[in-house]
């Protein structure tokens, strides 16, 4: 077993009056399979780009991130769609943006897909221990 | 224009090496060129006994398909055994267990994306808080 720490801080000075910053960390028991940190050329058929394989009751923490290029290393500005197998959309992220959220109790995995084009993303998922 | 940027990192000690993995972005629009405005917070505490329930936030909105919205989403229970199931609608996301915490996009448009929650196992109490970030709504007219 080993522990995976996630920090998430969330910071502005000019949302509201009062300053906002706000963190919050996790302490998590990560066991094998995991897979670090890769990345993949997303095409716009999720079936293709499946990044966590489906869940067997067990839970994993998936971290994706959309990098603003594509395949080519051109800048892009579509967005990137995060869905569960079965083409079942858990939402869509911009260039540069991430998402951070467990994945679990049922049996599917998860998959990405471009809007158009490619589309480059880091992801790394972990199994809870 | 408000500019909130989010930082996440991820340490750990699984390989001989550590691993240590950040990446921070501008909470955005769907449009990129400006920042997310309206922010949302709040906590509250679900129950096993209450079943199956829509978030504060997570009724559907006008907002339309083509904005954007952030999520952070944290389960407060100290019972390692108590744990919030997540779901969109009638699709199982994933489960948030004592102190885990979430933060993703949030379509928020419609049925489809209803944020759902739900303590489990039998006899679970799970406080949670929230912070919704998102583009402006429309006002209405008055009643």
């Amino acid at each position: 077993m080993a522990t995976l720490t996630p920090t998430l801080t969330l910071v502005s000075t000019d949302a509201t009056n009062d300053e906002l910053n706000f963190s919050v960390t996790d302490s998590l028991t990560v066991v094998a399979p995991y897979t670090g940190v890769a990345k993949a050329s997303v095409s716009t058929t999720g079936a293709n780009n499946i990044i966590q394989p489906a869940t067997d009751g067990q839970t994993y923490y998936v971290y994706v991130k959309h990098t603003g290029v594509d395949a080519s290393g051109s800048t892009v500005t579509t967005t990137l769609n995060i869905e569960l197998t079965g083409d079942v959309i858990i939402g869509k992220l911009a260039a540069g943006e991430f998402m951070w959220m467990p994945v679990g109790g049922h049996s599917l995995g998860v998959q990405l897909q471009a809007s158009s084009g490619t589309i480059v993303a880091e992801y790394a998922y972990f199994t809870k221990g | 224009m408000a500019t909130t940027t989010a930082t996440l990192t991820l340490s750990s000690d699984m390989l001989s090496s550590p691993i240590n993995i950040s990446a921070s972005t501008n909470l955005a629009k769907a449009t990129i060129t400006e920042g997310l405005e309206l922010i949302e917070m709040g906590r509250g505490t679900i129950t096993e006994a209450d079943g199956s329930k829509t978030a504060e936030f997570g009724l559907p909105t006008a907002l339309g398909a083509d904005k954007a919205a952030k999520l952070f989403f944290v389960n407060n229970s100290t019972n390692p055994e108590h744990y919030i199931d997540i779901d969109l609608h009638d699709t199982n996301i994933g489960r948030l267990y004592a102190g885990d915490w979430m933060f993703i996009p949030f379509g928020m448009n419609d049925t489809a994306s209803e944020f759902v929650i739900e303590a489990e196992p039998s006899g679970a109490t799970c406080p949670y808080e929230f912070a919704l970030f998102q583009e402006p709504q429309t006002l209405v007219t008055h009643s």
